[in-house]
Protein backbone atom coordinates (compact mmCIF):
# COMPACT_ATOMS: atom_id res chain seq x y z
CA UNK A 1 0.00 0.00 0.00
CA UNK A 2 1.41 3.35 -1.02
CA UNK A 3 0.13 6.87 -1.28
CA UNK A 4 0.71 8.50 -4.64
CA UNK A 5 0.44 12.27 -5.04
CA UNK A 6 -1.18 13.71 -8.13
CA UNK A 7 0.31 17.14 -8.54
CA UNK A 8 -2.13 18.13 -11.28
CA UNK A 9 -4.92 17.99 -8.66
CA UNK A 10 -3.07 19.34 -5.63
CA UNK A 11 -4.29 22.82 -4.70
CA UNK A 12 -1.64 23.34 -2.01
CA UNK A 13 -4.20 23.77 0.77
CA UNK A 14 -2.13 21.71 3.24
CA UNK A 15 -5.22 20.11 4.76
CA UNK A 16 -3.30 16.81 4.54
CA UNK A 17 -0.68 18.18 6.90
CA UNK A 18 -3.34 19.36 9.33
CA UNK A 19 -5.28 16.09 9.35
CA UNK A 20 -2.03 14.15 9.69
CA UNK A 21 -1.17 16.15 12.80
CA UNK A 22 -4.66 15.64 14.24
CA UNK A 23 -4.60 11.91 13.57
CA UNK A 24 -1.24 11.55 15.33
CA UNK A 25 -2.25 13.72 18.29
CA UNK A 26 -3.26 12.35 21.66
CA UNK A 27 -6.92 13.43 21.48
CA UNK A 28 -7.34 13.23 17.70
CA UNK A 29 -9.35 16.45 18.11
CA UNK A 30 -8.29 19.30 15.86
CA UNK A 31 -8.76 22.07 18.39
CA UNK A 32 -7.10 20.23 21.24
CA UNK A 33 -4.31 19.05 18.97
CA UNK A 34 -3.47 22.55 17.82
CA UNK A 35 -4.32 24.54 20.91
CA UNK A 36 -4.00 22.46 24.06
CA UNK A 37 -1.70 19.50 23.50
CA UNK A 38 1.86 19.13 22.42
CA UNK A 39 1.54 19.22 18.67
CA UNK A 40 2.93 16.15 16.88
CA UNK A 41 5.16 16.59 13.86
CA UNK A 42 3.54 16.36 10.46
CA UNK A 43 4.29 13.16 8.63
CA UNK A 44 3.36 14.53 5.23
CA UNK A 45 4.73 17.66 3.66
CA UNK A 46 3.41 19.79 0.87
CA UNK A 47 6.13 20.90 -1.51
CA UNK A 48 5.23 23.98 -3.47
CA UNK A 49 6.76 26.25 -6.05
CA UNK A 50 4.83 28.60 -8.28
CA UNK A 51 1.72 26.81 -9.53
CA UNK A 52 3.00 23.33 -8.78
CA UNK A 53 2.44 21.56 -5.49
CA UNK A 54 2.11 18.04 -4.16
CA UNK A 55 2.10 16.27 -0.84
CA UNK A 56 4.81 13.77 -0.02
CA UNK A 57 5.15 11.24 2.76
CA UNK A 58 7.19 8.07 3.38
CA UNK A 59 7.33 5.87 0.27
CA UNK A 60 7.66 2.69 2.36
CA UNK A 61 10.52 1.67 0.06
CA UNK A 62 11.10 -2.04 -0.56
CA UNK A 63 14.80 -1.59 0.12
CA UNK A 64 14.32 1.17 2.66
CA UNK A 65 17.61 2.96 3.40
CA UNK A 66 16.28 4.08 6.81
CA UNK A 67 15.79 0.48 7.92
CA UNK A 68 19.29 -0.61 6.97
CA UNK A 69 20.87 2.51 8.46
CA UNK A 70 18.93 2.56 11.75
CA UNK A 71 21.37 2.24 14.65
CA UNK A 72 18.99 0.81 17.21
CA UNK A 73 16.78 -1.48 15.14
CA UNK A 74 13.76 0.77 15.81
CA UNK A 75 13.03 1.30 12.11
CA UNK A 76 11.61 -1.88 10.64
CA UNK A 77 9.81 -2.93 7.51
CA UNK A 78 6.99 -5.39 8.05
CA UNK A 79 7.69 -8.30 5.73
CA UNK A 80 3.98 -8.99 5.21
CA UNK A 81 2.50 -5.51 4.83
CA UNK A 82 5.57 -3.71 3.53
CA UNK A 83 4.89 -0.84 5.92
CA UNK A 84 7.99 0.84 7.32
CA UNK A 85 7.46 1.95 10.90
CA UNK A 86 9.59 3.40 13.65
CA UNK A 87 9.23 2.00 17.17
CA UNK A 88 9.49 5.08 19.39
CA UNK A 89 10.41 2.94 22.40
CA UNK A 90 13.55 1.77 20.68
CA UNK A 91 14.36 4.96 18.74
CA UNK A 92 17.19 6.99 20.31
CA UNK A 93 16.91 10.04 18.07
CA UNK A 94 20.31 9.67 16.38
CA UNK A 95 18.91 11.15 13.14
CA UNK A 96 20.65 8.62 10.88
CA UNK A 97 17.35 7.92 9.11
CA UNK A 98 16.96 11.64 8.40
CA UNK A 99 20.44 11.54 6.88
CA UNK A 100 19.59 8.70 4.50
CA UNK A 101 15.90 9.11 3.60
CA UNK A 102 15.88 10.06 -0.13
CA UNK A 103 12.43 11.62 0.31
CA UNK A 104 13.05 13.75 3.36
CA UNK A 105 10.12 11.90 4.88
CA UNK A 106 11.46 11.43 8.41
CA UNK A 107 11.36 14.28 10.90
CA UNK A 108 12.57 14.98 14.39
CA UNK A 109 9.77 14.51 16.89
CA UNK A 110 10.81 15.90 20.24
CA UNK A 111 7.49 16.48 21.94
CA UNK A 112 8.00 13.77 24.56
CA UNK A 113 11.51 12.54 24.09
CA UNK A 114 13.97 12.62 21.22
CA UNK A 115 12.67 10.29 18.50
CA UNK A 116 11.72 10.51 14.84
CA UNK A 117 8.28 10.61 13.33
CA UNK A 118 7.21 9.39 9.94
CA UNK A 119 4.16 8.21 8.03
CA UNK A 120 2.72 4.99 9.44
CA UNK A 121 -0.14 4.86 6.90
CA UNK A 122 -2.56 5.46 9.82
CA UNK A 123 -2.93 1.86 11.07
CA UNK A 124 -6.14 2.72 12.97
CA UNK A 125 -7.94 4.00 9.89
CA UNK A 126 -9.24 2.31 6.78
CA UNK A 127 -7.87 5.14 4.67
CA UNK A 128 -4.94 7.29 5.86
CA UNK A 129 -6.01 10.70 7.15
CA UNK A 130 -4.19 12.67 4.46
CA UNK A 131 -5.86 10.72 1.68
CA UNK A 132 -9.30 10.71 3.28
CA UNK A 133 -9.25 14.47 3.87
CA UNK A 134 -7.81 15.68 0.61
CA UNK A 135 -10.59 17.85 -0.90
CA UNK A 136 -9.47 17.28 -4.48
CA UNK A 137 -8.34 13.65 -4.57
CA UNK A 138 -4.75 14.71 -5.05
CA UNK A 139 -3.60 11.82 -2.87
CA UNK A 140 -4.55 8.33 -3.90
CA UNK A 141 -4.05 5.06 -2.14
CA UNK A 142 -2.53 2.37 -4.32
CA UNK A 143 -2.77 -1.26 -3.27
CA UNK A 144 0.05 -3.47 -4.50
CA UNK B 1 33.03 -31.45 13.75
CA UNK B 2 30.04 -29.27 12.95
CA UNK B 3 29.65 -28.14 9.35
CA UNK B 4 27.82 -24.92 8.61
CA UNK B 5 26.49 -23.85 5.26
CA UNK B 6 27.26 -20.35 6.46
CA UNK B 7 29.69 -19.40 9.20
CA UNK B 8 29.82 -15.82 10.43
CA UNK B 9 32.64 -14.28 12.44
CA UNK B 10 31.32 -11.21 14.20
CA UNK B 11 28.01 -10.23 15.75
CA UNK B 12 27.36 -6.61 14.91
CA UNK B 13 25.77 -4.59 12.09
CA UNK B 14 27.40 -6.42 9.17
CA UNK B 15 26.95 -9.92 10.64
CA UNK B 16 23.29 -9.49 11.58
CA UNK B 17 22.27 -7.84 8.32
CA UNK B 18 24.03 -10.63 6.46
CA UNK B 19 22.07 -13.23 8.42
CA UNK B 20 18.81 -11.39 7.72
CA UNK B 21 19.62 -11.39 4.01
CA UNK B 22 20.67 -15.06 3.99
CA UNK B 23 17.53 -16.22 5.79
CA UNK B 24 15.29 -14.26 3.46
CA UNK B 25 16.71 -16.34 0.61
CA UNK B 26 17.68 -19.61 2.25
CA UNK B 27 15.28 -20.60 5.03
CA UNK B 28 17.02 -23.89 5.83
CA UNK B 29 20.81 -23.60 5.34
CA UNK B 30 22.69 -23.99 8.62
CA UNK B 31 24.25 -20.84 10.06
CA UNK B 32 26.88 -20.67 12.79
CA UNK B 33 27.82 -17.35 14.36
CA UNK B 34 31.01 -16.92 16.38
CA UNK B 35 31.88 -13.83 18.37
CA UNK B 36 34.26 -12.98 21.15
CA UNK B 37 31.79 -10.98 23.21
CA UNK B 38 29.23 -12.65 25.44
CA UNK B 39 26.35 -10.37 24.47
CA UNK B 40 23.54 -10.85 22.05
CA UNK B 41 23.88 -8.42 19.17
CA UNK B 42 23.78 -4.90 20.53
CA UNK B 43 24.23 -1.55 18.90
CA UNK B 44 27.75 -0.31 19.59
CA UNK B 45 26.95 3.35 18.84
CA UNK B 46 24.37 3.30 21.63
CA UNK B 47 26.91 2.90 24.45
CA UNK B 48 27.06 6.67 24.86
CA UNK B 49 23.26 6.78 25.24
CA UNK B 50 23.49 4.01 27.84
CA UNK B 51 26.16 5.75 29.91
CA UNK B 52 24.30 9.06 29.66
CA UNK B 53 21.19 7.35 31.05
CA UNK B 54 19.12 8.06 27.94
CA UNK B 55 18.41 4.38 27.39
CA UNK B 56 18.39 1.27 29.59
CA UNK B 57 20.23 -1.99 28.98
CA UNK B 58 17.32 -3.52 27.11
CA UNK B 59 17.41 -0.60 24.66
CA UNK B 60 20.91 -1.69 23.62
CA UNK B 61 19.81 -4.79 21.75
CA UNK B 62 19.64 -4.52 17.97
CA UNK B 63 17.36 -7.53 17.64
CA UNK B 64 14.80 -9.26 19.92
CA UNK B 65 15.92 -11.87 22.48
CA UNK B 66 14.68 -14.79 20.39
CA UNK B 67 16.47 -13.58 17.25
CA UNK B 68 19.06 -16.36 16.93
CA UNK B 69 16.47 -19.01 17.65
CA UNK B 70 13.98 -17.56 15.20
CA UNK B 71 16.64 -17.26 12.50
CA UNK B 72 17.92 -20.76 13.28
CA UNK B 73 21.41 -19.52 14.01
CA UNK B 74 23.82 -21.62 16.05
CA UNK B 75 25.02 -18.80 18.29
CA UNK B 76 28.49 -19.13 19.83
CA UNK B 77 28.94 -16.12 22.13
CA UNK B 78 32.31 -15.75 23.82
CA UNK B 79 33.97 -17.95 21.23
CA UNK B 80 36.65 -15.95 19.53
CA UNK B 81 37.81 -17.29 16.20
CA UNK B 82 41.62 -17.40 16.18
CA UNK B 83 42.27 -18.86 12.75
CA UNK B 84 40.61 -19.81 9.50
CA UNK B 85 41.77 -22.17 6.80
CA UNK B 86 40.56 -21.26 3.31
CA UNK B 87 41.94 -24.52 1.91
CA UNK B 88 40.28 -26.85 4.44
CA UNK B 89 37.30 -24.54 4.94
CA UNK B 90 37.54 -24.66 8.69
CA UNK B 91 37.75 -22.22 11.55
CA UNK B 92 39.27 -22.64 14.99
CA UNK B 93 38.22 -20.85 18.15
CA UNK B 94 40.31 -19.77 21.13
CA UNK B 95 38.84 -22.74 23.00
CA UNK B 96 40.29 -24.99 20.27
CA UNK B 97 36.86 -25.88 18.90
CA UNK B 98 36.78 -26.40 15.16
CA UNK B 99 33.98 -26.01 12.66
CA UNK B 100 33.68 -26.52 8.93
CA UNK B 101 31.94 -24.03 6.67
CA UNK B 102 30.85 -23.89 3.09
CA UNK B 103 30.73 -20.11 3.00
CA UNK B 104 32.34 -17.82 5.53
CA UNK B 105 31.70 -14.18 6.39
CA UNK B 106 34.38 -12.16 8.12
CA UNK B 107 32.67 -9.28 9.91
CA UNK B 108 35.44 -8.60 12.37
CA UNK B 109 35.02 -4.85 12.76
CA UNK B 110 37.57 -2.52 14.25
CA UNK B 111 39.78 -2.29 17.28
CA UNK B 112 41.10 0.78 19.05
CA UNK B 113 44.45 2.03 17.90
CA UNK B 114 46.97 3.27 20.47
CA UNK B 115 49.77 5.61 19.54
CA UNK B 116 53.08 5.13 21.34
CA UNK B 117 52.70 7.59 24.21
CA UNK B 118 55.36 7.39 26.90
CA UNK B 119 53.87 6.08 30.15
CA UNK B 120 50.61 4.81 28.63
CA UNK B 121 51.19 1.36 30.14
CA UNK B 122 51.34 2.95 33.62
CA UNK B 123 47.67 3.99 33.47
CA UNK B 124 44.60 1.75 33.63
CA UNK B 125 42.94 3.70 30.84
CA UNK B 126 39.66 2.71 29.20
CA UNK B 127 38.42 2.70 25.62
CA UNK B 128 34.87 3.47 24.50
CA UNK B 129 33.76 1.02 21.87
CA UNK B 130 32.05 -1.86 23.66
CA UNK B 131 29.31 -2.54 26.18
CA UNK B 132 31.98 -3.67 28.65
CA UNK B 133 33.68 -0.28 28.15
CA UNK B 134 30.37 1.41 28.94
CA UNK B 135 30.02 -0.66 32.11
CA UNK B 136 33.54 0.26 33.19
CA UNK B 137 32.80 3.92 32.54
CA UNK B 138 29.57 3.73 34.55
CA UNK B 139 31.42 2.11 37.44
CA UNK B 140 34.24 4.62 37.42
CA UNK B 141 31.89 7.60 37.35
CA UNK B 142 29.69 6.60 40.29
CA UNK B 143 31.30 9.54 42.06
CA UNK B 144 32.44 12.85 40.59
CA UNK B 145 35.67 12.45 38.68
CA UNK B 146 38.05 14.42 36.51
CA UNK B 147 38.06 12.69 33.17
CA UNK B 148 40.51 13.17 30.33
CA UNK B 149 39.67 12.08 26.81
CA UNK B 150 42.52 11.84 24.31
CA UNK B 151 41.17 12.23 20.79
CA UNK B 152 38.24 14.33 19.57
CA UNK B 153 36.92 12.06 16.85
CA UNK B 154 33.44 10.62 17.03
CA UNK B 155 34.31 8.09 19.75
CA UNK B 156 36.17 10.62 21.87
CA UNK B 157 33.44 13.24 21.63
CA UNK B 158 30.68 10.73 22.43
CA UNK B 159 32.76 9.57 25.41
CA UNK B 160 33.14 13.18 26.53
CA UNK B 161 29.41 13.78 26.25
CA UNK B 162 28.61 10.58 28.18
CA UNK B 163 31.12 11.45 30.92
CA UNK B 164 29.62 14.93 31.16
CA UNK B 165 26.18 13.40 31.60
CA UNK B 166 27.64 11.34 34.47
CA UNK B 167 28.68 14.55 36.21
CA UNK B 168 32.38 14.29 35.41
CA UNK B 169 34.64 17.27 34.82
CA UNK B 170 35.72 16.55 31.27
CA UNK B 171 38.73 17.66 29.28
CA UNK B 172 39.30 16.62 25.67
CA UNK B 173 42.71 16.86 24.04
CA UNK B 174 42.96 16.67 20.25
CA UNK B 175 46.20 16.86 18.33
CA UNK B 176 44.56 18.32 15.21
CA UNK B 177 43.28 21.87 15.32
CA UNK B 178 39.57 21.08 15.81
CA UNK B 179 37.04 18.55 17.09
CA UNK B 180 35.57 15.93 14.75
CA UNK B 181 38.13 16.85 12.09
CA UNK B 182 37.12 14.08 9.67
CA UNK B 183 33.33 14.11 9.97
CA UNK B 184 32.84 17.88 9.98
CA UNK B 185 34.20 21.01 8.37
CA UNK B 186 35.83 23.82 10.28
CA UNK B 187 32.70 25.86 10.84
CA UNK B 188 30.65 22.90 12.09
CA UNK B 189 33.53 21.79 14.31
CA UNK B 190 33.56 25.25 15.85
CA UNK B 191 29.80 25.14 16.43
CA UNK B 192 30.10 21.76 18.20
CA UNK B 193 33.11 22.89 20.25
CA UNK B 194 31.21 26.03 21.26
CA UNK B 195 28.27 23.94 22.54
CA UNK B 196 30.62 21.67 24.45
CA UNK B 197 32.47 24.58 26.03
CA UNK B 198 29.14 26.15 27.05
CA UNK B 199 28.43 22.86 28.84
CA UNK B 200 31.84 23.24 30.57
CA UNK B 201 33.65 20.55 28.67
CA UNK B 202 37.20 21.78 28.30
CA UNK B 203 38.46 21.33 24.76
CA UNK B 204 42.13 21.64 23.96
CA UNK B 205 43.04 21.39 20.28
CA UNK B 206 46.27 21.57 18.33
CA UNK B 207 48.28 19.93 21.11
CA UNK B 208 49.28 16.33 21.61
CA UNK B 209 50.02 14.46 24.81
CA UNK B 210 53.76 13.99 25.08
CA UNK B 211 53.74 11.66 28.08
CA UNK B 212 51.57 10.12 30.77
CA UNK B 213 52.34 9.40 34.40
CA UNK B 214 50.43 6.81 36.37
CA UNK B 215 49.21 7.70 39.86
CA UNK B 216 47.87 4.27 40.69
CA UNK B 217 44.86 2.55 39.12
CA UNK B 218 42.93 4.76 36.76
CA UNK B 219 44.49 7.98 38.03
CA UNK B 220 47.34 9.82 36.42
CA UNK B 221 48.63 12.93 34.78
CA UNK B 222 49.08 13.89 31.17
CA UNK B 223 51.81 16.25 30.07
CA UNK B 224 50.98 18.13 26.92
CA UNK B 225 53.59 19.17 24.39
CA UNK B 226 53.39 22.76 25.62
CA UNK B 227 54.29 21.54 29.11
CA UNK B 228 50.82 21.85 30.66
CA UNK B 229 49.89 19.17 33.21
CA UNK B 230 46.43 17.64 33.30
CA UNK B 231 45.52 15.46 36.29
CA UNK B 232 42.83 12.87 35.80
CA UNK B 233 40.93 10.21 37.72
CA UNK B 234 39.91 8.50 34.51
CA UNK B 235 41.53 8.40 31.08
CA UNK B 236 39.71 7.51 27.88
CA UNK B 237 41.93 6.68 24.90
CA UNK B 238 40.08 7.55 21.69
CA UNK B 239 42.82 8.38 19.24
CA UNK B 240 41.57 6.18 16.46
CA UNK B 241 40.61 2.74 15.31
CA UNK B 242 42.11 0.17 12.98
CA UNK B 243 40.43 -2.57 10.94
CA UNK B 244 40.72 -6.03 12.47
CA UNK B 245 42.27 -7.90 9.59
CA UNK B 246 44.39 -10.41 11.52
CA UNK B 247 42.31 -13.47 10.61
CA UNK B 248 42.26 -12.58 6.93
CA UNK B 249 45.93 -11.67 6.86
CA UNK B 250 47.00 -14.92 8.54
CA UNK B 251 44.95 -16.80 5.96
CA UNK B 252 46.81 -15.03 3.17
CA UNK B 253 43.94 -12.83 2.03
CA UNK B 254 44.87 -9.38 0.70
CA UNK B 255 44.20 -6.78 3.36
CA UNK B 256 46.39 -3.78 3.29
CA UNK B 257 44.64 -1.30 5.58
CA UNK B 258 41.36 -3.12 5.31
CA UNK B 259 40.16 -6.38 3.83
CA UNK B 260 39.86 -6.25 0.06
CA UNK B 261 36.64 -7.45 -1.54
CA UNK B 262 35.12 -7.47 -5.01
CA UNK B 263 31.73 -5.94 -5.82
CA UNK B 264 30.03 -9.02 -4.35
CA UNK B 265 31.77 -8.54 -0.99
CA UNK B 266 33.91 -11.57 -1.79
CA UNK B 267 37.55 -11.79 -0.79
CA UNK B 268 40.28 -13.31 -2.93
CA UNK B 269 39.17 -16.69 -1.62
CA UNK B 270 36.04 -17.81 -3.46
CA UNK B 271 33.84 -18.75 -0.52
CA UNK B 272 35.05 -16.18 1.98
CA UNK B 273 33.14 -12.94 2.13
CA UNK B 274 33.84 -9.87 4.24
CA UNK B 275 31.74 -6.90 5.33
CA UNK B 276 31.77 -4.05 7.78
CA UNK B 277 34.29 -1.79 9.46
CA UNK B 278 37.31 -3.89 8.50
CA UNK B 279 36.52 -3.83 4.79
CA UNK B 280 37.51 -1.56 1.94
CA UNK B 281 34.41 -1.38 -0.26
CA UNK B 282 33.32 0.98 -3.02
CA UNK B 283 32.88 4.57 -1.91
CA UNK B 284 30.62 6.09 -4.55
CA UNK B 285 31.82 9.61 -3.85
CA UNK B 286 35.53 8.85 -3.89
CA UNK B 287 35.08 6.44 -6.81
CA UNK B 288 37.37 3.87 -5.19
CA UNK B 289 37.27 1.34 -2.36
CA UNK B 290 37.62 2.90 1.05
CA UNK B 291 37.02 2.05 4.69
CA UNK B 292 33.96 3.82 6.06
CA UNK B 293 33.78 2.40 9.57
CA UNK B 294 30.20 3.49 10.16
CA UNK B 295 27.17 1.53 11.33
CA UNK B 296 24.91 2.21 8.30
CA UNK B 297 27.70 1.32 5.87
CA UNK B 298 28.54 -1.89 7.73
CA UNK B 299 24.85 -2.84 7.76
CA UNK B 300 24.55 -2.25 4.02
CA UNK B 301 27.69 -4.25 3.23
CA UNK B 302 26.47 -7.07 5.45
CA UNK B 303 23.15 -7.14 3.65
CA UNK B 304 24.85 -7.47 0.26
CA UNK B 305 27.34 -10.04 1.53
CA UNK B 306 24.40 -12.08 2.80
CA UNK B 307 22.52 -11.86 -0.50
CA UNK B 308 25.58 -13.01 -2.41
CA UNK B 309 26.43 -15.76 0.06
CA UNK B 310 22.90 -17.10 -0.40
CA UNK B 311 23.48 -17.22 -4.13
CA UNK B 312 21.63 -14.12 -5.28
CA UNK B 313 24.46 -12.42 -7.11
CA UNK B 314 23.90 -8.73 -6.53
CA UNK B 315 26.66 -6.15 -6.63
CA UNK B 316 27.08 -3.86 -3.64
CA UNK B 317 25.78 -0.46 -4.77
CA UNK B 318 28.52 1.34 -2.87
CA UNK B 319 28.12 3.85 -0.11
CA UNK B 320 29.94 6.87 1.22
CA UNK B 321 31.10 8.56 4.36
CA UNK B 322 28.16 9.84 6.41
CA UNK B 323 27.68 11.01 9.95
CA UNK B 324 24.77 12.00 12.14
CA UNK B 325 25.67 13.51 15.49
CA UNK B 326 24.11 15.74 18.07
CA UNK B 327 25.93 17.55 20.83
CA UNK B 328 24.03 19.49 23.45
CA UNK B 329 21.03 20.17 21.28
CA UNK B 330 22.97 20.86 18.09
CA UNK B 331 22.36 18.18 15.46
CA UNK B 332 24.86 17.94 12.63
CA UNK B 333 24.50 15.69 9.59
CA UNK B 334 27.09 15.23 6.90
CA UNK B 335 27.65 13.04 3.86
CA UNK B 336 30.35 12.67 1.23
CA UNK B 337 33.17 15.18 0.95
CA UNK B 338 32.80 17.99 3.48
CA UNK B 339 36.45 19.08 3.39
CA UNK B 340 37.39 19.44 -0.31
CA UNK B 341 41.02 18.46 -0.76
CA UNK B 342 41.80 21.09 -3.40
CA UNK B 343 40.37 23.99 -5.37
CA UNK B 344 38.66 21.82 -7.94
CA UNK B 345 35.39 21.97 -5.99
CA UNK B 346 32.63 24.53 -5.68
CA UNK B 347 31.48 25.20 -2.15
CA UNK B 348 28.14 26.80 -1.34
CA UNK B 349 27.39 27.71 2.26
CA UNK B 350 24.54 29.34 4.07
CA UNK B 351 24.38 30.59 7.62
CA UNK B 352 21.34 31.98 9.33
CA UNK B 353 19.63 31.81 12.70
CA UNK B 354 18.41 28.26 11.97
CA UNK B 355 21.93 26.97 11.52
CA UNK B 356 24.61 26.29 8.97
CA UNK B 357 24.46 24.43 5.68
CA UNK B 358 27.02 23.52 3.11
CA UNK B 359 27.04 21.86 -0.30
CA UNK B 360 30.21 20.71 -2.06
CA UNK B 361 30.09 20.26 -5.82
CA UNK B 362 32.45 18.87 -8.40
CA UNK B 363 31.31 20.40 -11.66
CA UNK B 364 27.56 19.89 -11.71
CA UNK B 365 27.61 16.91 -9.36
CA UNK B 366 26.90 17.19 -5.66
CA UNK B 367 29.66 15.32 -3.78
CA UNK B 368 29.17 16.48 -0.22
CA UNK B 369 26.77 18.15 2.17
CA UNK B 370 26.61 19.26 5.77
CA UNK B 371 23.70 20.55 7.79
CA UNK B 372 23.93 21.85 11.34
CA UNK B 373 20.92 23.01 13.32
CA UNK B 374 18.02 22.57 10.93
CA UNK B 375 18.60 19.09 9.53
CA UNK B 376 15.19 18.19 8.13
CA UNK B 377 15.24 16.61 4.68
CA UNK B 378 19.02 16.24 4.61
CA UNK B 379 18.56 12.78 3.09
CA UNK B 380 17.39 14.28 -0.19
CA UNK B 381 20.86 15.75 -0.62
CA UNK B 382 22.46 12.47 0.50
CA UNK B 383 20.52 10.63 -2.19
CA UNK B 384 21.54 13.15 -4.87
CA UNK B 385 25.14 12.58 -3.81
CA UNK B 386 24.76 8.80 -4.05
CA UNK B 387 23.02 9.04 -7.41
CA UNK B 388 25.70 11.37 -8.76
CA UNK B 389 22.79 13.42 -10.04
CA UNK B 390 23.41 16.44 -12.22
CA UNK B 391 22.28 19.36 -10.09
CA UNK B 392 23.23 22.16 -12.48
CA UNK B 393 19.73 23.64 -12.56
CA UNK B 394 19.22 23.40 -8.81
CA UNK B 395 22.47 24.78 -7.48
CA UNK B 396 20.87 27.97 -6.23
CA UNK B 397 18.12 26.21 -4.35
CA UNK B 398 20.04 23.21 -2.92
CA UNK B 399 20.34 24.80 0.51
CA UNK B 400 16.87 26.37 0.60
CA UNK B 401 14.57 25.30 3.40
CA UNK B 402 11.95 24.23 0.87
CA UNK B 403 14.38 22.30 -1.34
CA UNK B 404 12.93 18.98 -2.33
CA UNK B 405 11.41 17.00 -5.12
CA UNK B 406 9.66 20.13 -6.34
CA UNK B 407 13.08 21.27 -7.57
CA UNK B 408 13.67 18.12 -9.61
CA UNK B 409 12.58 17.84 -13.26
CA UNK B 410 8.94 16.56 -13.33
CA UNK B 411 9.85 13.23 -14.98
CA UNK B 412 12.59 12.49 -12.44
CA UNK B 413 10.30 13.51 -9.62
CA UNK B 414 7.56 11.20 -10.83
CA UNK B 415 9.93 8.27 -11.20
CA UNK B 416 11.39 8.74 -7.74
CA UNK B 417 8.09 9.28 -5.97
CA UNK B 418 6.02 6.62 -7.68
CA UNK B 419 8.72 4.02 -7.89
CA UNK B 420 10.14 4.73 -4.44
CA UNK B 421 13.40 4.66 -6.34
CA UNK B 422 16.17 6.87 -5.15
CA UNK B 423 19.48 6.89 -3.43
CA UNK B 424 21.16 3.53 -3.77
CA UNK B 425 19.49 2.89 -7.05
CA UNK B 426 21.38 -0.26 -7.98
CA UNK B 427 19.52 -2.12 -5.28
CA UNK B 428 16.26 -1.64 -7.08
CA UNK B 429 17.68 -2.29 -10.54
CA UNK B 430 19.38 -5.45 -9.40
CA UNK B 431 16.22 -6.63 -7.74
CA UNK B 432 14.20 -6.15 -10.88
CA UNK B 433 16.74 -8.08 -12.90
CA UNK B 434 16.91 -10.84 -10.35
CA UNK B 435 13.24 -11.57 -10.38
Amino acid sequence: MRIIPREEYCIGCRLCEIHCIVQHSRSKDIIKAFKKEKRPVKRVEVEEEGHVSFALQCRHCDEAPCVTACLSGAMQRDAKTGVVTNDPDRCVGCWTCILVCPFGAVRRDEIDRRVVGKCDLCPDLDVPACVANCPNEALVLVEE
Amino acid sequence: METYDYAVVGNSAAAINAIDAIRERDPEGSIGLFCEEKYRCYSRPLISYLVAGEIRARGMYYRPANYYQRMKVDFHPGERVVSISPARKTLTTAGKAKARWRRLLLATGFAPFFPPIEGLEEVAYITFISWDDAKRMLGLTSRKVNALVIGAGLIGMKAAEALHARGAEVTVVEKLDRVLPLALDERASDLVAERCREAHIDIITGLSVSRLEGRGGNKGMAVLEDGANLHFDLLVMAVGVRPRTELAAAAGLPCERGMEVDEYQRTASRDIYAAGDAVKAMDVVLGEPSINALWPVAALQGKYAGMNMAGEETPYPGCNSMNAVEFFGLPVLSAGIVNPPDRGYQVITRRDDTGYRKAVLQGDVLVGMLMAGRIERAGILTSLIQEKANVKRMKKSLLDEGFGHINLPPAVRKERIEGAVAGLKLTQDAKTRGG
